[in-house]
């Protein structure tokens, strides 16, 4: 099976060139058999990158340590399940785990519009193949053949880093694989779109979709990269602003910015060719995002020298892809002029303009702190660390925009905003953002940052639930519907918008949480079994915790767990008992370095995180030295933390709500055209004053 | 070994049949927009229609003024018509987007027998010339 992957690889190169020269030249020719075999030939290699797939995946279980790959992140002792979510374990792997869900995604999409979007078809599957026939060049001649095997075969293989062996990193490559793959479809449409000049509102229907879809996996992937931080790596934060991070965020933004500025061009025709730009950029990104993350440029530039071809083929791609952007673009400059203009700065559209400044500007930043340091050393030699201070001092105050954008936008008029325009809808909010700062004040928050963010966070909420008020009201009285049903049909007659009113709620639901890290508390305690901390939460209650004991256990082996030593905490809170919390260290057969697991307990105001951050004597406790039990406890209550998980599940609803399909076809009837509109004109007309 | 070296050579054929069988048989895909799908002033239209309904609804929730409403309302429906004359010209059987006009038109009606009041967004019962609300006076049957 492994050796039929291996050939399943090869074969597919020459297939996806065929696809990608049969879907323009049948784009151009309009030849139905051209684009026939062009589309067949993405099923094509779809199915022979699964193969590919399961070659990989079956030389894992196999043990077959002969391939390098295999040796490098498997071993005997593994349990199966690591050994079938190696495929992605690493660079090599993860490409073609890249490779085959991109694969999928485009088989997914020419079977979907089999019988639609005709027009746009042909050079799609073209653009769709172009990108697969990158990444099999990639596979093949860049020195990361996962089937590439060593000179011998070792007795047994390397094993997995055991931070990888958690249930969120198994999965979060996965989803955040998705969302970027993802975007490669709205791509091609673009590109399609782009050739075939067909620039008008079905593309953008069309490519509004399948951006909100990819949107949605990404933010589902990164939020679960941030559960998984917070809970395997032990530092008791969420986000650190690595550069892998930051490479996921990037495409993000430049998406959530198309969301917005694509309702300035359908209500309006305008920012065609930055709306245009953005799609393009946000598939580039994606790009650069793999680049950055599987070419070895991160681990230190010096490692560049040794994976200089991957880098190469990824930098001249891109370049390639860019230049062929742009000049297709200007290519089209024509159909692509607005049709209207910005008649004030008090508009909707200049709020949505405003959102795309600071999410652009918010992107810029923080690619420009992740790729500086790289560039840096590679001039210097010398290596600079851009940390989390520049990203905060940057992206804090932009953050903050952004959320009282999200409140300003929905009811700020079109076109002009009047003075009583903005007097009916932002003066409640406004008085309601301001009582609550005030209230916090008087209740103790002195901290800045965190009581705007929370008094804005509370003017964005009074907007969105006004508007679902007013909105059910307004539905029930003409449709004589109870509030319940008015609501439910308010919301499923217009997903888009209300569905975007939901996700804005999930996203005030994270900046909530992101503000309690400002009364983060963090203690560090040595203990001996029986002794006990207090520790006050910025609630004011008293955890009171009692290091009962260190357990060890010795293990065989076996899931290359060598030891776990086990500290045990009973928690008490204002004298009532609470249950108890672990924390551990670990060793592995596989790693030098002890592995510590936090235990922490969550509720809805804050969580209570242990981390067992030194053992006084190791070799006395695996002894079980009664008198080597002492240890540092490192203690730290994070308020709200818990709403960023509720925060990502209402963003996820919202966003289903919007994606939820309507019926968008073409309907038989003998009805005058528009009559409820144009009866209404000499009506119009004379009641005009 | 050679079990597998066939195994891969059957693959390779079986592949490439599939993506040549098109032309040499001639099969087509098709690549002309389907019977039932959306033109491009189609689409224009209903993107239109619902901008239309969105600000009907704005204004009966009491979120817009009406000169605001009106000068809004006028832009969309001139929108909505210019791309309903684009497509008449090809002369296709009605496309009727029943729900959202429908929609349309109940908000009219209840704008038009002036018992939401503009300045609150009250819902007046049946033979109200005030507002319950906040007094104001309701105008009756004067905007549509």
């Amino acid at each position: 099976m492994t050796i039929l992957g291996e050939y399943a690889l090869w074969i597919a190169l020459p297939i996806s060139v065929w696809g990608v020269l049969l879907g323009y030249v049948g784009g151009r020719t309009q030849r139905g058999d051209y684009v026939l075999s062009a589309e067949r030939s993405i099923y094509a290699v779809f199915f022979l990158l699964v193969l590919a797939s399961l070659g990989v995946v079956s030389a894992f279980l196999g043990d077959k340590f002969e391939y390098w790959y295999v040796a490098s992140y498997s071993n005997r002792e593994m349990e199966i399940f690591y050994k079938i979510t190696g495929l992605w374990a690493g660079q090599r792997g993860s490409l073609l785990f890249w490779a085959v869900i991109l694969a999928f995604f485009s088989t997914l999409c020419v079977f979907l519009n089999r019988k639609k979007n005709r027009e746009f078809m042909p050079y799609v599957a073209g653009v769709l193949q172009t990108i697969l026939t990158f990444f099999l060049i990639v596979l093949l001649f860049a020195d990361v053949n996962p089937f590439e095997q060593l000179a011998f075969t070792p007795a047994n293989g390397q094993g997995l880093n055991p931070q990888l062996q958690n249930y969120w990193m198994t999965i979060h490559p996965p989803t955040l694989y998705l969302g970027f793959t993802a975007f490669t479809i709205p791509f091609a449409f673009a590109v399609a779109a782009l050739l075939n000049g067909r620039l008008d509102a079905r593309w953008i229907e069309l490519t509004h979709r399948w951006i909100l879809l990819s949107w949605l996996f990404l933010a589902v992937g990164i939020i679960f990269g941030m559960r998984w931080a917070y809970e395997e790596l032990g530092w008791g934060g969420y986000w650190f602003w690595d550069p892998v991070e930051n490479a996921s965020l990037l495409p993000w933004l430049t998406a959530t910015a198309f969301l917005h500025s694509i309702q300035i061009q359908e209500k309006r025709g305008m920012l065609k060719v930055w709306n245009m730009s953005l799609v393009l950029l946000t598939f580039l990104l994606t790009i650069f995002a793999t680049f950055l993350t599987r070419s070895g440029l991160i681990e230190s530039v010096h490692s560049f020298a040794q994976e200089l071809k991957i880098a190469y083929i990824f930098l001249s791609f891109m370049g390639i892809v860019l230049l062929a952007c742009i000049l297709l673009i200007i290519y089209r400059l024509p159909k692509l002029q607005s049709e209207n203009s910005m008649q004030s700065f008090l508009s909707r559209e200049s709020a949505f303009l405003f959102n795309n400044l600071m999410l652009l500007g918010f992107a810029f930043a923080v690619f420009w702190g992740t790729i500086f340091p790289l560039v840096a050393e590679g001039v210097t030699g010398e290596k600079i660390s851009v940390g989390p201070p520049f990203f905060e001092k940057v992206n804090f105050p932009i953050g903050l925009v952004l959320l009282a954008l999200a409140g300003i936008g929905p009811v700020i008029a079109w076109r002009r905003a009047t003075k009583r325009n903005l007097q009916k809808n932002f003066q409640i909010p406004i008085c309601v953002g301001l009582l609550v700062a005030v209230s916090l004040w008087m209740a103790g928050a002195r901290h800045g940052l965190a009581l705007v963010t929370w008094s804005v966070c509370a003017f964005v909420l009074t907007i969105i639930a006004t508007e679902f008020w007013k909105g059910t009201q307004a539905r029930a009285r003409i449709e004589g519907e109870g509030y319940a049903v008015a609501l439910f049909h308010l919301v499923t007659r217009n997903r888009r918008r209300w569905g975007g009113y939901i996700v804005h709620v999930g996203i005030v639901m994270i900046y909530f949480a992101f503000a309690g890290a400002a009364y983060n508390v963090d203690e560090r305690q040595h203990m001996l079994p029986g002794d006990q901390v207090d520790i006050t939460s910025p609630f004011g209650h008293t955890y009171t915790l009692t290091y009962e004991g260190l357990s060890v256990s010795l293990g065989r082996g076996q899931r290359n767990l060598l030891w776990q030593a086990i500290a045990t905490v009973s928690v008490e809170q204002d004298g009532v008992a609470k249950g108890i919390l672990t924390t551990e260290k670990r060793q592995y057969v596989t790693s030098d370095q002890l592995m510590t697991e936090v235990g922490i307990r969550s509720t809805v105001r804050e969580d209570l995180y242990l981390i067992l951050s030194a053992m006084d004597d190791v070799d006395g406790a695996l002894s079980a030295n009664s008198g080597a039990q002492g240890i540092d406890l490192q203690v730290l209550v994070k308020p709200f933390v818990a709403w960023i998980w509720f925060g990502g599940v209402i963003l996820a609803l919202g966003t289903v709500i919007a994606l939820w399909p309507s019926v968008n076809r073409r309907r038989r009837s003998t009805r005058p055209e528009l009559e409820a509109v144009t009866t209404d004109a000499p009506a119009m007309a004379g009641a005009a004053r | 070994m050679s079990m597998v070296f066939l195994g891969g050579a059957l693959v390779a054929a079986a592949v490439t049949l599939f993506i040549l069988q098109p032309i040499l048989s001639g099969l087509h895909a098709s690549l002309v927009r389907a019977e039932d799908e959306l033109t491009d002033t189609e689409a224009r239209k209903r993107v239109t229609l619902l901008a239309l309904r969105d600000v009907e609804y704005d204004f009966l929730a009491g979120k817009l003024d009406e000169e605001d409403y009106l000068s809004l309302k006028a832009d969309f429906t001139a929108e909505a018509l210019a791309a309903l004359e684009a497509d008449a010209a090809g002369s296709k059987p009605h496309f009727l987007d029943d729900d959202v006009e429908a929609e349309i038109t109940k908000i009219r009606a209840a704008l038009r027998s002036g018992l939401m009041c503009r300045s609150c967004g009250f819902g007046n019962d049946d033979g109200s010339y005030f507002c319950s609300e906040c007094g104001q006076e309701l105008k009756i049957g004067a905007v549509g």
